[in-house]
């Protein structure tokens, strides 16, 4: 397996990325009774490539063809047309793939290329192929031939929640439409209209002109709402306003009216249809709302959410840009046109090309920032994207699946971040950060999609064929079409919904983007549509799970449609009226939290640690580790799959890129250095490389040319000829000594010296060179990046963790010799102190200490699956026959006393793992040091040496005890003592000796105060305000 | 509480019982029952069940082994770190014998008596002669393997003529070090010293050495028939036989020796109080698993060696405690 | 120790250093302000070769 290992990862140093099987394989699990079973893992990251290809390849012409045309106001024949784009792929000159781009911190880009055609002169000329900027790639999309995956230095992880409210008081992002219901009558109240319009007459102003009409639509024949209705009815008539037209123009003159520069004021009536067509009738649904409480909406339920993807995001960003890049253009095109007499025809293509930059720019821009700022949308976010953590694999993998939501996190309200039961199978229940954000911040589940448009006009024309009863009647309902399509079978798009609202009688189609869906398996008659040949199939590669949904054994449903279905979790469990199956029950969770063993016994809140936890394991955490060069990285020595895995675990190749080792731990207390969740490790274990891990750090050099003709160079000293160290030369603390990396850059030139920066080495243990590399930035200039590394054998007070939120740190390392063994000779790794287990109850861990040690005997991988996994009888079972306790708890001899323990002890392997929270990178200490510049006080921070705060509580505790001379000497003598010459007449600080105010040598004493005090007396001197320190005799 | 039982460990079903001897003053039953040297003499045997060349069923701290102790990097192109690779070099088992070998103070300088030199000069490279598409590493290239057998003993002084018998060679061959491919190559100079497993696992002689107290099963009422088949599958195989007696089939305690103690009996509610499990305090069954440096044999007497050199030590610090607390009081 | 590692020659003239391309990993000479590429293959990152100094490493 070592082996196996190191070929994989290191040796022939793959580069192919981490996630997922990279081709769209379907992997198989021999699984549950039901889904004997097939989970396409496409990539947990799909939702992000699909949305960025939909951009490329749909959004993009969609905007170009929406602002097709380019006119000047000068000469109106001229014009420039866009008649196609088309996003090249990603090629260089002299770098074609992503790793290069990592690691010269360029961008990885693909040029834009437009075809046109325009008048030059006379003449209409055509061009094809022309670049109007660079579009940055999302790695692994369609556009990009390397197979590593999401973006790299920016990465759009952010999905936003946007509610899309239908509620009771109703509206779209912009704008709210109310129904108000006052003094028994309805009025419509919108806030472009200034005033509230009685319903009667905005349904007049919709043309509806007659009473009967406008009751008969609005309530049917329903009594009690036509009883409702009378007095709108009579407070229509009241206003005199009989004719559609009277309407609108009384509508029309209270309609408060943004008028754009440039365009001809518009008729009321105009603008009061306009209001009412585009604004206000999309909020109808609110009229229902007013006499029944289950017309609200649930804003929390996740059916009314949309998910907003990197696509999204990304083809507003260019609209914007692209928009104002034609604007531009126009306004360049005018500027030339003007001129009179132009030498030559005018060619717009050359205008073109000066504009290169502004739309590679403002991506870069957008992107590297986060700052989504588009006035022309009123779209104004910041940290839209983030750097993605590769800290380790599943913190990566755990950032890609994370969904954020614009919710603020100050509200006190608990809705929008309670558990949600509409998430069951979309979200993870356990994935959430503790703290302010929790509940905020969610994680996608395993099989979790999120669409993309569909286009709707299919859906249109055959929705329309099922349509067309009589509102009101009795079972038949209102089809809103969304922006939608149809049927299953293929005749409609697959990720197009259809559900029935029973409480607005309408029957609703969606294709928008944005919303969560999930695969299940159709159920006919009681039968799963799966079979097993399509099983076999499946397994034998004759079939992919894109067969299975053209065939119509499994489909997509979103939180909508899954309230008009019936779905049994297990096969069993099918009835006649069961509509669909679950593929697997454990793909409730998420990436993260499906590496923990037995979740489904643990105490949910040590789940959702362990998904926190998780994240800040060390392992493997790529296959191409070893050749990047991040700021930060941490790896495992050696790295194992857990004993007990889970089936989430193969499937997102956990086992590929593990972070912990199996160690061999028992529960008992040991020593008193154990308490609070401490540790106690076997020196010997440490000695053969158990938690061993390394951390690998950037140092990164620019050598520049400037301006002025001056630049920086790599001092040729001491170090090496080229002035850098090599790879393997040992590092150690302080500056100039051997090895320390000088790169000596500083201003050259016939006047100005050159001033020595040289970059040191300043850990406190020693490291070694990795790697030196040396290339040129996109700007031409000279970049170097240093790879410095550390191996580091755990040592007191290192973080350990296991998989069920069980963290500890290491509290003593002991001779193996003076161990607990067993009868077998089986010597702990680790041992736990019991009190860990009562409190938290993570019967789960007990379970994984019970399966892994009855895997180790037998020689094979254990299951801790979500609602599956290996069981307990049957791992006590091997224990047993083996000659073990049933108990997994067994005699164990005192390696103190030699005598026999008189408890027996539980004892077992466990998944244990090293945390990223390290003594070496956290000890501080400090007598004298750094002191800041304007107060002369110690320096905050352990990065810059500081000094250790007496804080506002410790003072407290000080002043309470009495202890006034230690207090003065922590918080003055030790800090910023400064000894002042005060004048005795007047107060004021002086001379040594000489009070410039009195003019005399007589009265000057010297105190010590806090240089900060003395600051602060200047600062109010500035200020025109004189304090004075009047002396006194003790 | 019966005179024999005050020597035995009782197991129970939830705890262990009596763990501790009572061979110190008033240890037992306010009855002085000293420890007896002669007694102690009398009953003391050894008895080695099983040796092989690697083990011995039969607590060892001190013994010294030799082991990779510095590396002299000189090229490692590889895909393992310099730190990792000196790691696993060190974890090596070298058989040179220990007593042949002075200690080596921090502070002394290298030489024939106290440090072994290994060398290790590889590259690796493709093979030409494999089929082009091959896919097997260890056929396409050559080297593509670095094992112990390619560490190579560099005699000093006249470490040739001392070792001609038994040359100086890790004791696996096959334990695999790093793996190369084609252009990376490794050179490094490696530095053996003598050393305790106390200051670290690589010098530990064993992999393994334990004790445990020799089970005792009592059947205290019989039990027969089908429970007796029920009570013979509560134990290892061999622990216990069905035996025929009179017509009646008997469970009968053949070899408690092969017990482990696993309780498993003490679940059936079948054989409450028909069975106690106990075990004898002073019988040890030790079990050492040496690395292969030393014989295992061998390692038990250089341990016990060791154990009576430190009581030697503690014998004398002991016997100067008075004196020096005479001079203090002078 | 005669292992140690010795100081390297403090050289004052500026020589011309080989580098390893990134990509095929052929050795490049590049002398200071020259353009960083790879003579062979033209990739634009090279890496620094391996230290010729002994390093000892404690093998724990």
């Amino acid at each position: 397996m070592q082996v196996d290992r190191l070929t994989n990862s290191g040796v022939l140093q793959h580069q192919r990325f981490q996630n997922g099987s990279e081709d769209d394989a379907a992997v198989l699990l021999g699984a549950g009774p039901c889904c004997r079973h097939f989970l396409r893992v496409k990539g947990l990251v799909k939702q992000h490539i699909d949305s960025f290809n939909y951009f490329i390849d749909v959004d993009l012409k969609k905007i170009v063809k929406a602002n097709e045309v380019v006119t000047s106001d000068v000469d109106p024949s001229f014009y420039l047309k866009y008649t196609g784009i088309r996003v090249g792929m990603p090629e260089r000159t002299d770098a074609d793939a992503a790793k290069p781009c990592r690691l010269r911190d360029m961008t990885y880009a693909a040029p834009i290329a437009v075809d046109i055609e325009y008048t030059r002169g006379r003449s209409r000329v055509i061009r094809k192929g022309v670049v109007i900027g660079r579009m940055p790639i999302m790695l692994r999309s369609a556009r990009c031939e390397k197979v590593i995956l999401v973006q790299e230095q920016m990465s759009k992880n952010r999905i936003i929640i946007q509610v899309d409210n239908k509620g009771f008081m109703a509206a779209n992002r912009k704008s709210k439409t109310y129904v108000v219901y006052k003094k028994g009558a309805l009025y419509l109240k919108h806030n472009s209209i200034s005033d509230d319009v009685p319903l009667v007459v905005a349904m007049r102003a919709m043309g509806m002109t007659a009473d009967k009409e406008i009751a008969q639509l609005v309530a049917g024949n329903d009594p009690l709402f036509l009883d409702m209705l009378s007095p709108t009815l009579e407070e229509g008539s009241a206003s005199k306003l009989f004719t559609q037209r009277a309407a609108l123009d009384w509508i029309g003159s209270k309609t408060k009216v943004t008028r754009r520069p440039g365009m001809a004021r518009r008729p009321g009536y105009e603008e009061a249809l306009e209001v009412l067509a585009n604004v206000v009738l999309a909020h109808v649904p609110c009229v229902y709302a007013v006499n029944n409480d289950n017309m609200t909406d649930d804003l929390d339920y996740l059916g009314n959410k949309r998910l907003e993807l990197a696509g999204q995001l990304l083809s507003l960003l260019f609209e914007d840009l692209f928009k104002r890049f034609n604007y531009d253009l126009k306004l360049n095109v005018d500027k030339v046109l003007k001129k009179p007499n132009l030498a030559q025809a005018f060619d717009v293509y050359n205008q073109l090309m000066c504009h290169g930059d502004l739309i590679t720019q403002g991506l870069t821009r957008a992107i590297s920032t986060g700052n989504w700022s588009l006035k022309r949308f009123k779209m104004e976010r910041a940290g839209v994207t983030h750097i993605l953590s590769r800290l380790s694999y599943i913190s990566a993998l755990g950032m890609m699946t994370r969904i954020s939501s614009q919710f603020e996190k100050t509200r006190k309200v608990s809705g929008p971040r309670a558990l949600q039961p509409s998430q069951w199978g979309m979200l993870c229940p356990a994935d959430t950060p503790e703290g302010e954000l929790c509940g905020l911040v969610k994680n996608l589940a395993l099989m979790t999609h999120i669409t993309t448009d569909d286009e709707e006009e299919p859906i249109r024309r055959d929705a329309a064929l099922m349509t067309g009863a009589e509102l009101h009647t009795p079972g038949t309902h209102v089809v809103f079409l969304n922006a939608l399509r149809f049927v299953r079978h293929g005749r409609i798009p697959a990720f197009v919904s259809i559900y029935i609202d029973d409480h607005r009688n309408t029957v609703n189609i969606s294709a928008d983007n944005g919303r969560i869906c999930r695969p299940l398996i159709i159920v006919e008659n009681g039968k799963s549509r799966v079979k097993d040949h399509h099983i076999q199939d499946l397994m034998a590669g004759k079939l992919e799970f894109d067969d299975f949904l053209r065939l119509g054994l499994v489909e997509y449903l979103d939180v909508n449609e899954e309230n008009d279905c019936n779905i049994a979790i297990y096969e069993k469990d099918l009835k006649l009226y069961t509509t669909h199956c679950e593929i697997e029950p454990f793909t409730l969770l998420g990436a993260v939290a499906g590496l923990i063993p037995y979740p489904h016994h643990n105490q949910s809140p040590r789940n959702t640690y362990q998904s926190a936890m998780g994240k800040q394991a060390i392992g493997a955490i790529a296959y191409n580790q070893l050749n990047r060069i991040d700021t930060l990285l941490y790896l495992m020595v050696y790295p194992q799959q857990p004993m007990v895995k889970t089936k989430t675990i193969e499937l997102i190749n956990y086992d590929k890129l593990p972070a912990g080792q199996n160690g061999s731990v028992f529960v008992m207390s040991y020593s008193g250095y154990d308490i609070e969740d401490a540790l106690v490790i076997n020196k010997s274990s440490l000695d053969r490389g158990f938690g061993r891990c390394q951390v690998m750090r950037k140092y990164t050099a620019m050598v520049r040319k400037y301006a002025n003709g001056t630049f920086d160079r790599v001092r040729y000293a001491h170090i090496d000829t080229d002035g850098m160290a090599p790879p393997g030369t040992r590092l150690e603390t302080g500056p100039d000594v051997d090895g320390g990396n000088d790169i000596n850059a500083g201003v050259g030139g016939a006047t100005v010296e050159y001033r020595p920066t040289p970059a040191t080495f300043k850990y406190p243990d020693h490291g070694y060179v990795d790697k030196v590399m040396i290339t040129t930035s996109e700007t031409d200039q000279t970049l170097i990046k240093f790879l410095l590394r550390q191996t580091r054998r755990p040592e007191l007070g290192d973080k350990f963790s296991s998989r069920h939120g069980q963290k500890g740190v290491c509290g003593i390392i002991v001779q193996q010799e003076d161990m607990p063994f067993t009868d077998r000779g089986v010597f702990p790794d680790i041992i736990m102190n019991p009190h860990g287990f009562p409190s938290r109850m993570t019967v789960g861990k007990l379970m994984e200490f019970v399966a892994s040690k009855a895997g180790a005997i037998k020689g094979e991988l254990q299951y801790g699956t979500c609602f599956g996994g290996s069981k307990m009888e049957d791992m006590c079972r091997i224990l047993m026959e083996n000659g073990y306790s049933y108990t997994g708890k067994d005699y164990v001899t005192s390696g103190i006393t030699g005598e026999p323990v008189g408890a027996y002890i539980f004892n077992g392997a466990t998944y244990y793992q090293r945390l990223k929270h390290m003594v070496a990178d956290k000890m501080h200490a400090r007598a004298r040091g750094p002191r800041a510049v304007l107060t002369r006080q110690p320096t905050e921070g352990r990065s810059r040496d500081g000094g250790l705060r007496l804080g506002e509580m410790e003072k407290d505790c000080l002043i309470g005890y009495g202890a006034s001379m230690l207090l003065l000497e922590r918080l003055m003598i030790s800090s910023d003592v400064f000894e002042v010459h005060v004048c005795e007449k007047c107060g004021y600080i002086g001379y040594k000796g000489w009070c410039q105010v009195c003019r005399s040598s007589k009265t000057m004493t010297p105190i010590k105060i806090p240089y900060a005090c003395k600051l602060l007396f200047q600062e109010l001197q500035s200020m025109n305000i004189l304090p004075r320190l009047v002396m006194e005799d003790i | 509480m019966s005179l024999a039982d005050r020597n035995r460990v009782v197991i129970l079903e939830d705890r262990v019982e009596n763990i501790h001897g009572a061979e110190f003053p008033m240890g037992f039953d306010e009855k002085e029952l000293p420890f007896n040297l002669a007694s102690f003499k009398d009953s003391f045997d050894v008895k080695i069940v099983r040796v092989t060349p690697t083990d011995i069923e039969f607590d060892l701290i001190g013994v010294p082994t030799v082991a990779i102790e510095k590396v002299y990097m000189i090229n490692n192109t590889g895909i393992v770190q310099d730190e990792v690779l000196a790691h696993r070099l060190g974890l090596i088992p070298i058989n040179a014998d220990p007593t042949a070998f002075q200690w080596k103070r921090p502070t002394d300088l290298p030489t024939d008596q106290n440090t072994v030199v290994f060398k290790l000069e590889i590259a690796c490279s493709k093979n030409n002669e494999a089929a082009d598409d091959e896919a097997d590493p260890k056929k396409k290239y050559v080297n593509s393997a670095v094992y112990s057998r390619d560490l190579v003993w560099d005699p000093k002084g006249d470490q040739a003529e001392r070792f001609a018998d038994k040359p100086i060679k890790p004791i696996h061959d096959d334990i695999l070090i790093t793996k190369l491919r084609p252009g990376q190559s490794i050179s490094c100079e490696m530095h053996c010293e003598k050393g305790v497993g106390k200051d670290h696992a690589k010098f530990s002689p064993v992999a393994t050495a334990s004790y445990r107290l020799l089970p005792e099963i009592q059947i205290l009422e019989d039990i027969t028939g089908d429970d007796a088949e029920l009570f013979k599958s509560c134990f290892a195989p061999g622990v216990v036989e069905v035996v025929e007696e009179g017509g009646v089939r008997k469970a009968k305690v053949v070899n408690p020796r092969k017990d482990t103690v696993s309780r498993e009996v003490l679940r059936h509610k079948e054989f409450e109080g028909k069975v106690r499990l106990t075990r004898v305090r002073d019988h040890f069954i030790f079990n050492v698993e040496s690395t292969g440096i030393i014989a295992p044999e061998e390692l038990v007497a250089q341990a016990i060696d060791v154990l009576v050199e430190k009581c030697d030590i503690v014998q004398n610090a002991l016997a100067n405690i008075g004196k020096n607390s005479e001079d203090d009081e002078e | 120790m005669q292992y140690q590692g010795q100081p390297a020659p403090i050289r004052q003239q500026p020589v011309q250093m080989t580098y390893m391309c990134a990509d095929c990993g052929a050795d490049n000479d590049i002398k200071p302000k020259e353009p960083i590429r790879c003579r062979e293959c033209g990739y634009r990152i090279l890496y620094k070769k391996r230290t010729k100094k002994m390093v000892q490493f404690e093998a724990r």
